[in-house]
């Protein structure tokens, strides 16, 4: 248990000391997703919608687009030199690559999320800090599915020539159960309805974020090989 | 002590990519500390036949044990036991030749992966270079940390797929020191090349991969270097010739 634990914390080690180098992946998300931002400030009129309700719509459009970069990069950082290979003939279980790459980027994704949300507030007025105790439970559940699922799709897709296409394409529409999940839920704190009222949404979440992970547990051997 | 008798043991080994066989029924047994060279035209097989042996890939039929594991087998035990060159360097190019090893050496399970990783770039004559980034590194320079790399863990079986490839012949005698020193420390090493000087040289067994096969297969002893030549450049010219034939 030690040695599985020590090889997942070495991936995510290593993962952080290139981006540490490299500083590609933190800031193409951060400029990415603040762009996503400004397009849409820029295209609705505040004065005539409530922000609470697109909102929380945009932020998680922006949340997950920019995420998609970082899930690309991801694999094919492992693919560069044949770097998987390398990996693949180490005496360890496939999991732990499964599981290094998908807390390496949660803890990505989590990072830039964090930059994103003072600036959301700022932009479309809204008060995050009333609630950011649950705003922050709902990102966790959102952004733990949607790595969940984007690692074992972007470790799928890195075999592809259309790699940058074909992520996307397989990762959005079996993302919409989170993505309804956890739009809701933010909207709905944003109208000030307490967490505990939305027991059924974060039901619906936490069960894919389960089942995503269940199904790469279950698969990843299979993907990573070719 | 090892439990295995035979370091690797083939029968009936075939990979088939659709209709094309780039394996097809090659048997073969490798003694612990033997070490074999395979030679083969572009396309034989040779890259397949290691992908098998170390893992990478299964097998569409026959068997194959390595240190007495299965391969199909994907049993974790049996990577200790193996170390890979082939012709991608399995680096990272962002991070510098420690930072590599160490997390090759973490991942390997070693319990002092700095002291480890020191130890053997200063083996493969890299301790100056230890901190720069790998992606500022000359071909033979890269080949000399992915063996490094491979022989991180001290495997017993090595398995290098054209090792030979875009080295200047300094880096190919360097090469060729540290292949000669680890058979002299009886590890059991398969060596594709199209180096016949050098693949001759260093082996204790010799064979030639032609469409998916060994055609020959033969200790060194009892091989005359002139007439293994001969037949290595007609099956090159046969392969081409055929190649020829299905592209038209």
């Amino acid at each position: 248990m030690n040695l599985y634990l020590n090889q997942i914390a070495a991936i995510i080690w290593k993962d952080f000391v290139t981006e540490l180098k490299t500083r590609e992946l933190l800031s193409a998300m951060f400029i990415f997703a603040l762009l996503v931002i400004l397009i849409f400030i820029f295209s609705i009129n505040l004065s005539i919608v409530k922000a609470s309700e697109v909102g929380p719509g945009i932020l998680w459009v922006a949340f997950l687009f920019a995420g998609t970069i970082g899930l690309n990069r991801s694999f094919m950082l492992e693919k560069e030199n044949g770097c998987l290979m390398g990996l693949m003939l180490v005496p360890a279980d496939r999991t732990t690559i499964y599981f290094g790459k998908l807390i390496s980027n949660f803890i990505f994704l989590s990072i830039m999320e964090l930059f994103i949300l003072p600036l959301f507030m700022v932009f479309f007025d809204i008060d995050l800090l009333a609630h950011l105790g649950p705003l922050l439970i709902v990102v966790f559940l959102g952004t733990l599915g949607f790595c969940a699922l984007g690692t074992l799709l972007s470790s799928l897709s890195s075999n592809l020539k259309t790699r940058e296409i074909m992520l996307p394409i397989l990762l959005y529409p079996l993302l919409i159960p989170i993505v309804i999940g956890v739009v809701r839920m933010t909207s709905q704190l944003l109208e000030g309805i307490p967490l505990l009222d939305m027991v059924k949404w974060i039901g619906l979440t936490a069960s894919f974020d389960i089942i995503y992970i269940g199904v790469s547990i279950m698969t990843i051997d299979q993907i990573l090989e070719e | 002590m090892e439990s295995y008798e035979n370091a690797l043991e083939v029968r009936h080994l075939r990979k088939a990519f659709g209709v094309l066989k780039a394996v097809d029924g090659i048997d073969f047994d490798l003694k612990r500390g033997e070490f074999l060279t395979v030679f083969g035209p572009n396309g034989a097989g040779k890259t397949t036949l290691i992908k098998i042996l170390s893992g990478l890939t299964q097998p569409s039929s026959g068997s194959a044990k390595v240190a007495g594991f299965d391969v199909t087998e994907g049993n974790p035990e049996m990577r200790k036991e193996i170390g890979v060159i082939s012709h991608a360097t399995a680096l990272y190019a962002d991070l510098t030749p420690l930072e590599n090893l160490m997390f090759f050496a973490r991942m390997h399970g070693i319990a002092q992966p700095e002291d480890q990783a020191l130890k053997v770039i200063d083996e493969v004559g890299l301790s100056q270079r230890r901190n720069d980034r790998v992606r500022t590194f000359s071909r033979g320079m890269l080949q000399r940390l992915s063996i490094a790399r491979a022989i991180l863990h001290d495997p017993k079986i090595l398995f290098l797929d054209e090792p030979f490839t875009g080295l200047d012949l300094h880096a190919s005698n360097i090469l060729k020191e540290h292949l000669q020193r680890l058979h002299d420390r009886h590890r059991t090493i398969l060596m594709t090349t199209h180096d016949i000087s050098c693949g001759l040289e260093m082996c204790d067994k010799v064979a030639l991969q032609v469409q998916g096969r060994f055609a020959f297969l033969e200790n060194i002893g009892n091989v005359e270097r002139d007439q293994f030549e001969a037949m290595y450049f007609d099956a090159v010219r046969d392969n081409q010739f055929i190649m020829e034939i299905s592209i038209k």
